[in-house]
């Protein structure tokens, strides 16, 4: 089984109560199966019973993890629960036992295919290429990371494959990607392509001095948790003139609603308007607070559970102040 | 324990429904794992070689008081267990549905109601994760001065339940200290608040009643307890000295000089060269001191100086202001896998406290009885938790390869807590200082209290006269196996 490889993880997590009051979903459903203990107990099971795996309460419990990082990020020895977590995907997965809702929305990744527009050198897979000039756009969907962290390598490799054809076909050396879970997964695929996140292109451009506006600012859980917290975002935003406020009463939780989890919200849509929610009540007045996500999966989520929120990628507030 | 496939159990199932609604009974096999485990060996033990725990018949997540109340009077009705279920993180079995029942998981009682700055309080609902309260508190600009190991995992209700304590204690106490008020759910469904302050000659006082009570004898659901200003300065210093006793008189004379330092930590050369070494890199023979003081600066250097001049009239060797910030900087360290002791070792903390006359007394009686009758146990020890007439016992006993047949290893391991907790009990101890006695300790209490346990058995037979509140725990009756 893949969740073989992690038997560390299983022996640290399973008796472990040190990252609970981080875990996003275990903070709304107050589950104690919604944890890393209780995700790590459920696998151990399964290491010991291996039939256990067939248990449709074990496998939803897998499926609801928001994967945020945030936990494996605070644990002093940074035990990969998260790794635990899809190696225990892939196993419910190449055992058949993917839950339906799980098995119809492979069908739609799957189905992914990418054409690449315009004239560059540079190639940019996002929604914003007014703000790269002189680059090529890559676009058709997820390039197979939603697949991977569900579970079905396979198809995730298929994807990612189509994807590869188009970029290279594109004969560009450096792709800027924007999502942050495109750009965890792309970032170390390419030979010969260099992948750098939208903000660290962005930087390098030349920029006017904005007057003062306060923001919040919700971290990504794939560029803080994942991809070693660059600074770019976040000097970014100030070059721009945007003061960033803590939000909530730490930095160290997840207030991503289930980025981590790529298409959470498809997935577990009940969940995500809890982890919404749980943002709207730490914001106090919506009306007046103004947020700043690098993830436009963070901004549709929580647009679409309350409208009134506002909420802008860091490509919008970026574009923004530079047409003022 | 009701057969699911018992009509009953679809009963008693839509009755919980209506008290907390659907989505809030839980019946499903992994929550039911979850709280089939906490903090304490034996269940962990009993998972690793693949027995089968005893889980709750149902997980419920009451949202108020009044669903609390609604839940006990349909646990009256059927004579059901109810086991409160805090983080689920105490280390004494304390939260665990050994005779099925409802665990009542009071996450759900989450909210900071107020912060009084005048007065300098904090009412919360006592399902709060207590990092969350203190997060929450920060951002009011004050502190809840309640920093325990466990603080990541553990709820306001768990401290209370359990009468824990942070490493703070020595000077803003142990949660006893630190609570003014309750509010609490009797086993009747009746809701009580206690008096609002907790000084006062009104009668006994019902808030330490209820502090220490384990869930057996009713449900606290609102807490107001103390904060403190942030402080101005926090510094800390650290001494090596040649021997256990040596730093044993200096820590003692700091408190009896009247002090008020923070903390105080007091390592045994064992756990020094053990611990110590292994999560500060302090790699040095003898017994390792730290202590602490906070508020306003000049005030904390003037007693840092005079607490280190106290140090210096013994050999010792002087560790610095450094090596006493590691430790304050990795104080939570010693509790994360790796360097927390783990499977497949047997391990137990025997706390205990005593009076500055009695605790080496009770040290080397524990130490020497693990050694004596087992000798394939470690014995390691610090002490925390200091009071200006004594100090709690942090002792552990380590055992690597414990018997693979699980009720081998759990026989061996009860065999090590008896005959060392017996042994404190004669010097002066008690069976512990602030994790509890739960299920794990709960036969010895006849022992320590004597006469006066009928006192505690009264008290508990009227209040619960169903027996449904956490029964078989902390010495009160059993529902039958």
């Amino acid at each position: 089984m893949h969740m073989d490889k992690h038997q560390d993880v299983i022996a640290a997590c399973r008796f472990c109560f040190m990252c609970r009051h981080l875990d996003p979903v275990g903070n709304v459903t107050f589950q104690e199966s919604d944890t890393p203990r209780g995700r790590a107990l459920i696998l151990d099971t399964i290491r010991m019973k291996n039939e256990s795996l067939r248990n449709r309460d074990f496998i939803a419990t897998i499926y609801r993890s928001a994967l945020s990082g945030a936990n494996r990020y605070h644990c002093v020895s940074h035990y990969d629960e998260v790794g635990l977590v899809l190696a225990a995907r892939k196993d419910i997965v190449e055992a058949g036992l993917a839950p339906e809702n799980v098995k119809a929305l492979t069908e739609t990744l799957s189905r992914a295919t990418f054409t690449v527009k315009g004239k560059g050198t540079t190639l940019y897979y996002g929604d914003h290429l007014e703000l790269y000039p002189g680059c090529k756009i890559v676009s058709g969907g997820d390039p197979g990371k939603a697949l991977e962290v569900l579970g079905f390598g396979d198809d995730s490799q298929k994807v990612f494959d189509r994807f590869r054809s188009a970029v290279v076909a594109s004969k560009c050396t450096t792709l800027i990607v924007a999502e942050p879970s495109a750009y965890d997964f792309l970032k170390d695929k390419f030979d010969g392509i260099e992948v750098v996140h939208c903000s660290e292109h962005l930087l390098s451009g030349k920029w006017k001095a904005k007057p003062a506006r306060k923001a919040f600012y919700l971290e990504s859980d794939f560029l803080k948790n994942y991809d070693g917290n660059p600074a770019a975002p976040r000097e970014l935003l100030a070059r721009y003139g945007y003061t960033l406020t803590l939000f909530g009463t730490n930095n160290e939780e997840s207030y991503s609603v289930g980025e981590g989890a790529v298409v959470f919200d498809e997935l577990n849509p009940g969940l995500c308007e809890k982890l919404c929610r749980r943002v709207y009540d730490l914001a106090g007045n919506l009306k007046t607070a103004l947020f700043i996500t690098p993830s436009r999966y963070v901004k549709a989520t929580l647009t679409k559970y309350n409208p009134q929120i506002r909420v802008m990628t860091l490509e919008e507030a970026v574009a923004q102040r530079k047409e003022q | 324990m009701i057969p699911p496939n018992n009509y009953l159990y679809e009963m008693v199932r839509s009755e919980l429904s209506w008290a907390v609604g659907d989505d809030h009974v839980q019946t499903g096999d992994a929550d039911k794992l979850g709280h089939s485990i906490d903090y304490y060996w034996v269940p962990e033990v009993w998972h690793d070689r693949g027995q089968k725990l005893p889980p709750p018949d149902f997980v419920v997540y009451p949202a108020s008081a009044k669903e609390v109340s609604e839940i006990l009077k349909i646990a009256n009705t059927h004579k059901i267990p109810v086991i409160p279920w805090g983080g689920g993180s105490g280390s004494q079995g304390g939260a665990l549905p050994i005779y099925g029942g409802i665990v009542m998981d009071m996450k759900r009682m989450n909210k900071v109601l107020n912060i009084d700055p005048a007065s300098m309080t904090a009412t919360a609902e006592t399902g709060i994760n207590t990092q969350h309260l203190e997060w929450a508190i920060e951002k009011a600009g004050f502190s809840t001065m309640h920093f325990p190991a466990s603080i990541a995992c553990a709820t306001l209700g768990g401290f209370i339940a359990n009468r824990g304590t942070g490493v703070l204690s020595t000077k803003y106490g142990k949660i006893e200290d630190m609570v003014m008020t309750l509010e609490v759910v009797t086993p009747s469904g009746e809701i009580i608040n206690t008096l609002p302050v907790p000084r006062h000659a009104s009668g006994p006082d019902l808030t330490q009643l209820f502090l220490g009570s384990e869930g057996t004898l009713g449900v606290v659901t609102k807490a107001t307890i103390k904060i403190h200003p942030i402080p101005e300065s926090r510094k800390f210093h650290a001494f090596l000295f040649k021997t256990m006793h040596e730093a044993m008189i200096a820590g003692s004379k700091i408190m009896t000089s009247r002090l008020r330092p923070c903390v105080i930590r007091l390592y045994d050369e064992p756990e020094t060269a053990k611990l110590i070494k292994r999560v500060l890199g302090i790699d040095k023979k003898g017994a390792y001191l730290v202590f602490g003081f906070d508020g306003p600066a000049q005030i904390v250097d003037l007693e840092l100086e005079q607490a280190c001049a106290i140090c210096r009239e013994k050999d010792h060797e002087d560790l610095g202001t450094e090596m006493g910030q590691a430790w304050w900087d990795h104080r939570y360290k010693f509790f994360y896998p790796p360097y927390m002791f783990h499977l497949p070792q047997a391990f137990g903390t025997l706390d205990t406290v005593a009076t500055f006359a009695n605790i080496e007394k009770v040290y080397w009686a524990m130490k020497n009885v693990v050694h004596e009758n087992f000798p394939q146990a470690a014995f390691i020890g610090h002490f925390s938790h200091w009071y200006e007439w004594g100090c709690m016992l942090y002792a552990r006993f380590i055992i690597e390869a414990p018997p693979k047949d699980p009720h081998e290893a759990v026989a061996l391991y009860n065999k090590i807590w008896d005959m060392a907790i017996r042994a404190a009990i004669k010097e002066g101890g008690v069976i512990n200082e602030h994790h509890g006695v739960g299920l794990k300790l709960g036969r010895i209490m006849k022992e320590l209290y004597g006469p006066a346990f009928k006192v505690l058995e009264d008290i508990k037979k009227t209040l619960d006269p169903n027996n449904i509140m956490n029964p078989g725990k902390m010495g009160f009756p059993s529902k039958g196996i």
